[in-house]
């Protein structure tokens, strides 16, 4: 069967996963994940969501998967010791020598190579499985034709289908902390890089913003071009996913409101066992219906979401190290 | 510092585009456009043009690199296979690896060639720098969020020679998808004419060049007043990245920068004010370097301030 791997901002939410039938749920350690600090969760929260998601038979994943200054990597691995002990059931990693340093270090840990390193074609992926990485999240811009082929090499494929595609490929942009980025150190000595998606997790989405298009300094040929970003919620292509075996559905989201998360989950939940259960006489049509109603308040909280980034990254840089 | 122990370079992207560049200041040239296939004659998918460009490189006597594309898809590798054996044949001094999957590629099917590992290749540690050299890498340009305290670091650790972006636009992002390609009959302008027409992202006083699929900074980054602190850290590979600049801008900066490296450890280092104005002439929006300092990366660190920001104004 395949997994359903869903989010965790908070304590909250991962009760709400729990319930509304994940098989896998991911947390940030704060400081360490691509998201901005609001949606990591502390040690001691760490440990309740293991506590909670292992009472329910769910599986905890760490998403450490912002790169680490090569200073904080000693820190990082004395952490990861905690969390291990902890219960976590493996780490999802971006930085190439990060993983290899934990696989040595951890050698019976799993790993999960995070969208943030990625990841496009089956050299890439037959890297990262000789570093010690056994599952790797396929780029949200890879075709069904492009996932197929993953079944020959000896990995598991986890696949977004609740998310957005950004204009860039995820991991290969640092348009934000061009425009902003502030630096500075948590409680726990971990620098903040806020600003920057792949060494903080926090990221302005300046490409959102309405760009105007000039030739030179002189020539203004367009207004409000758009950079593509688009949200996409799969439905038919679930099935097609399933039958070719990919291992894990991935949704993204720790930072939505617990209840729109547990909305989420429950759809895709059902989608999958109703599949499961009676693939031949599986109809799509209910469930595109049932998905626009969560879809629209998806896109009425990430809209007031991207909006308040715009209004942060144009405020003064008050951290410098 | 001399010729011997600096080496200056810097990329071009077709055959058009080398035979009109000038390649006096430069020591190496990198072969090929890794953002786009579409590129006009790309050196990485006109192999004759690159088997005759290499040629015309190594007469000039210059080192020469075939650079590789930046995010290749399945279906790329073929090609950057095929372009590589060709690079192979002719002798290519390395081949710039952005992706680690060419990197595996060169390193078991090419052994004999050296790699560098490019900037879209998210070195952000040395542990990921020694992943890389265990690969086979024998130069690494770091991501280009690290700043000089992390790059001076990460060379005394791995031991690997620095490649550092000196001048030009720094890469910010890439993309599969040409959003230029929407404009093509509103402009009557097709590609791939589109993406060579000096095309800026604007947003109040945010710039962003735009080369279709790549994203690059709006401001030239700029490192003429650290030269001296670039050499006494050790680091000796120094890039233009002009890959979207004409000729003149590529001879312009390369002379400029030529001769201040070559002045770079006299006592006292002085920069001469035709540097500036060359460099000044160039800039569009401005002047930035901030990332290298642990900073927004559009900043501008330095005591030229009067250099940054002088045409930033939009003109409406």
């Amino acid at each position: 069967m395949v997994e359903l791997l869903v989010p965790a901002g908070s304590v909250a939410m991962v009760e709400a996963a729990v319930e509304h039938g994940a098989n896998a749920l991911y947390v940030g350690p704060k400081g360490w994940s691509r998201r901005r600090d609001a949606y990591e969760v502390t040690d001691e929260a760490l440990r309740e969501a293991v506590r909670i998601a292992h009472a329910g038979g769910v599986k905890v994943r760490a998403g450490i998967n912002t790169h680490p200054t090569s200073a904080e990597l000693p820190m990082l691995l004395r952490r990861l010791d905690v969390w291990v002990r902890d219960g976590i059931d493996g780490v999802i990693l971006s930085d190439v020598g990060v993983m290899a340093a934990v696989h040595r270090a951890f050698p019976t840990l799993t790993i999960h190579a995070s969208i943030g390193a990625n990841i496009l074609n089956d050299e890439d992926i037959r890297l990262y499985r000789e570093i010690g990485v056994s599952q790797v999240v396929a780029d949200t811009k890879l075709s069904l034709k492009e996932l197929r082929v993953r079944r020959e090499i000896e990995v598991g494929v986890e696949v977004l289908i609740h998310a957005n595609k950004c204009y860039t490929y995820l991991g290969k942009c640092w348009m934000s902390p061009y425009h902003r980025l502030e630096r500075g150190q948590d409680e726990t000595g971990k620098d903040f890089f806020k600003g920057s998606p792949n060494r903080g997790g926090l990221d302005y989405r300046v490409c959102l913003e309405a760009w105007s298009l000039w030739r030179g300094n002189r020539d203004r040929w367009a207004d409000r071009v758009a950079l593509k970003n688009d949200a996409f919620f799969l439905v038919d292509d679930i099935p097609p996913l399933i039958d070719m075996g990919v291992h894990t559905l991935k949704i993204q989201g720790r930072e939505y409101a617990v209840d729109l998360v547990g909305r989420i989950v429950k759809f895709y939940r059902d989608l999958i066992d109703a599949y499961a259960a009676d693939p031949q006489g599986f109809d799509l049509g209910p469930w595109k219906a049932r998905l626009a109603e969560i879809q629209a308040q998806r896109d009425l909280e990430r809209a007031k979401g991207t909006l308040d980034l715009f209004e942060e990254a144009r405020q003064p840089v008050h951290g410098c190290l | 510092m001399n010729h011997e122990l600096f080496e200056l370079n810097t990329t071009i992207s077709n055959m058009k585009d080398l035979m009109a560049s000038d390649l006096g200041p430069y020591d190496a040239i990198y072969l090929g456009n890794p953002y786009c296939r579409d590129y006009e004659a790309n050196f990485l998918e006109e192999l004759d043009d690159l088997r005759a460009g290499i040629r015309h490189c190594r007469e000039k006597g210059r080192r020469v690199y075939l650079t590789t594309y930046a995010a290749p898809r399945n279906y790329f590798l073929p090609q950057i296979r095929k372009a590589i054996a060709v690079a192979a044949e002719e002798g290519v001094d390395a081949v710039e690896a952005h992706n680690l999957g060419v990197v595996r590629i060169v390193r078991r099917e090419f052994p004999c060639l050296a790699i560098h590992v490019g900037g879209f290749a998210n070195v952000y540690t040395d542990a990921g720098a020694e992943v890389l050299r265990d690969y086979g890498g024998t130069r690494v340009t770091p991501n280009y969020e690290l700043s000089l305290e992390e790059m001076e670091g990460m060379a005394k650790s791995t031991g690997l020679p620095l490649e550092i972006l000196v001048h030009g636009k720094v890469p910010l992002g890439i993309s599969d998808y040409c959003f230029l390609l929407e404009f093509e009959k509103a402009w009557g302008m097709p590609c791939p004419d589109l993406c060579q027409q000096d095309l800026f992202l604007r947003q109040g006083e945010w710039a962003m060049k735009s080369v279709g699929k790549g994203v690059l900074s709006g401001r030239d980054v700029c490192m003429l007043e650290h030269l001296p602190r670039l050499g006494a850290a050790g680091f000796h590979v120094f890039r233009i990245e002009a890959i979207s600049e004409d000729p003149a801008y590529r001879r312009d900066i390369g002379t400029v920068y030529r001769e201040a490296l070559e002045h770079a450890f006299s006592d006292p280092y002085e920069i001469r004010q035709a540097w500036w104005q060359k460099i000044q002439a160039h800039a569009k929006v401005g002047l930035c370097n901030g990332f290298y300092f642990g900073q927004s990366g559009q900043l501008y660190i330095g005591n030229q301030q009067s250099a940054v920001g002088r045409q930033l104004k939009v003109i409406s």
